[in-house]
């Protein structure tokens, strides 16, 4: 239904459009947003408890996905304006030229996303694993930060037997002790760890050495080109739910709490597991730089990208310049009034 | 698509002219030069719309590049499994799963179709799940199966059953009485009235409940192989949709065609060595 009522406003925008210059159709509003937000912690789920984009007056229609696969779908059959994704999927979808570009740094991974590992099975290095079965939702950043460490402890890959499950898919498999390890995030690694699990590696570990995970707020590019100033209005919304999130954690534990229904105390674990980022540092070298000069996210898509090709699952590399291409900083810094 | 999917009628018309009036006979190399024309325009249709780029060629690549998924997933392979090797491990669970339902199903189907106590013990677990999703029923099997091929046949067998059941059932039911009374008069005991009465009266409804089940078990197939596969056809084209390889995708679906219509033959052949008498 819903494409059914996008294809009508998209004609009735499209006829619309014909009789106006293309300086008022900037100032047009849509008619209605569609957010793809991620089901894990980070800043964003404060700005939809506060409702701050709501603020805008566009009717706003948030819809949850379970990973950046499923989101990258929804993003290549045109279902919502903006979305989330991590470093796999982005570069996935940038390196198929999906329709998007990445605007705002949604959080930096850290031991919200970890390895966990069976207590009583004495893995003590990951060495260990081979021969095992370990679960990783393939696609995501832990497959990708999973097969990465494996190759840095000399573990060949296929040596340990990986399987693709999804994070509450997981835990179900853990409970019947069909994995030994998984490496997925919260809130369903605690459940992993409270049952006979022990964190191994987490994914800031991994950032130490030189493996940075990360999510990025993305647009559409259509919705982009016809709604400039709805997108500037966005981040800056997102902006404050950040500072929100930096400035009030005792109320952030609460929202969180609320939005993923868990006790507080978890919610409080899991959001010193990641790390978000305030906005006028996003502007700088080690996130999305500036608009002429593309920061360190782009490395991040490269060397994903030449780990996907390795893996079989994308037939070409970009090169840094490519990748940096669809990361636009210009709203970010619009917003921050630079 | 819909031009694979009338292929298997004609699969069999060269059986059939046999039977035809000479009138008909001459018209059915129309039907079939009809067939090869809608083959034909749907397959100009997706050149031209992959030539032009009228759609995004993630979602709908050429037939060269397909063709090409196909060469690279039977010689290299996808994920670590050669294409014959994903068909195998699909094949399998399907077999499997229809198999097991096939010989719960119909004796059950049959009992059930006799009598009516049998029917109503079993009739209200049938039409209960029957409706639900697969991929809903599918995350309580994985809690209670396992990750395993286990959990897998176990849902292929679930979607399988509900038509074997219910089409013995209304084959039994329906015998003609008469039938039966003439064989009793004529003195024949229970067991020459199953063998010669009721088989023979049931098994053109029991075979086409077998198409039908198998039809509806192949759709599950995708379903059954999203959790923790590591090969089968099902899997690899949903892998290849998280990574947005739209050629493996349409080429693991025209493999998925092909291979449920000739089992689709398969059982057709079984079905006129059963009942000959339906094809005299």
């Amino acid at each position: 239904m819903n494409t059914l009522r996008r294809t009508a406003s998209l004609l009735l925008a499209a006829a619309f459009s014909l009789g106006l210059s293309a300086g008022a159709r900037a100032q047009q509003k849509p008619e209605g947003i569609t957010i793809g937000y991620l089901n894990l912690v980070n800043a964003q789920l404060v700005t939809k408890a506060l409702g701050l984009h709501e603020k805008s007056g566009v009717p706003i229609k948030w819809v949850k996905f379970g990973s950046g696969g499923d989101m990258n779908r929804a993003v290549a059959a045109n279902q919502v304006d903006f979305g989330g994704v991590g470093n796999p999927p982005f570069t996935l979808g940038a390196t198929r030229a999906l329709p998007y570009k990445g605007i705002f740094v949604l959080n930096m991974l850290g031991p919200v996303e970890s390895l966990a590992v069976r207590s009583d099975k004495n893995i003590k290095s990951l060495k260990d694993l081979a021969g095992k079965t370990a679960a990783a939702p393939f696609g995501s950043t832990t497959h990708y930060l999973f097969i990465a460490a494996l190759k840095e402890a000399g573990v060949n890959p296929t040596d340990v037997k990986l399987i693709d499950l999804s994070p509450s898919d997981a835990v179900a498999a853990w409970l019947r002790k069909d994995i030994d390890a998984a490496w997925i995030w919260e809130p369903n690694l605690d459940k992993i760890v409270k049952n006979g699990g022990e964190i191994f590696l987490t994914s800031g570990e991994m950032a130490k050495r030189g493996y940075p995970t990360w999510d990025v707020g993305v647009v559409m590019n259509d919705f982009a080109a016809k709604y400039p100033a709805q997108v500037v209005a966005y981040v800056k919304a997102e902006c404050e739910g950040i500072d929100y999130w930096l400035k009030h954690p005792k109320e952030t534990v609460d929202i969180i709490a609320k939005e993923l229904s868990l006790p507080p105390d978890d919610a409080a674990r899991m959001m010193q597991g990641t790390t978000i980022v305030p906005c006028p540092e996003q502007l700088t070298k080690d996130y999305l730089g500036t608009p002429g000069q593309i920061g360190q996210f782009a490395d991040t898509a490269l060397a994903t990208a030449t780990f996907l090709k390795d893996q079989g699952r994308l037939p070409t590399v970009l090169d840094r310049a490519g990748y940096a291409a669809f990361i636009d900083p210009s709203y970010l810094a619009k917003a921050l009034g630079k | 698509m819909s031009a694979v999917e009338t292929a298997p009628e004609h699969a069999s018309s060269p059986v059939r002219p046999r039977l035809l009036p000479a009138r008909l006979r001459a018209a059915l190399p129309r039907t079939r030069l009809l067939t090869a024309l809608t083959a034909a325009t749907l397959f100009a249709l997706w050149w031209l719309a992959a030539h032009y780029a009228w759609v995004n060629p993630l979602f709908l690549p050429s037939p060269r590049t397909v063709w090409d998924a196909f060469v690279r997933t039977a010689t290299v392979g996808y994920q670590g499994s050669l294409l014959h090797e994903h068909l195998i491990a699909s094949l399998y669970r399907v077999l499997a799963g229809y198999s097991l339902a096939c010989l719960v199903g119909i004796p059950l189907g049959i009992v059930m179709g006799l009598s009516r106590d049998v029917k109503a013990v079993f009739d209200p677990v049938i039409e209960f799940y029957r409706p639900l999703p697969p991929l809903a029923l599918y995350t309580l099997i994985v809690m209670w199966l396992g990750i395993g091929d286990a959990s897998k046949i176990a849902i292929l067998f679930l979607a399988a059953l509900p038509p074997l059941t219910i089409s013995s059932m209304q084959a039994a039911a329906s015998v003609d009485p008469r039938y039966v009374k003439a064989a009793k008069s004529l003195g024949a005991n229970s067991r020459q009235l199953f063998r010669h009465v009721f088989l023979p009266a049931c098994l053109p409804g029991i075979c086409t409940g077998m198409r039908i089940s198998l039809g509806f078990t192949y759709t599950v197939l995708v379903a059954a192989e999203i959790v923790a596969a590591t090969a089968g056809l099902g899997w690899m084209i949903w892998d290849a949709s998280k990574f947005l390889l739209g050629d493996i995708v349409i080429m693991g679906l025209f493999v998925l065609a092909f291979t449920g219509m000739a089992l689709d033959f398969l059982i057709r052949l079984t079905e006129r060595a059963l009942t000959p008498w339906r094809f005299r």
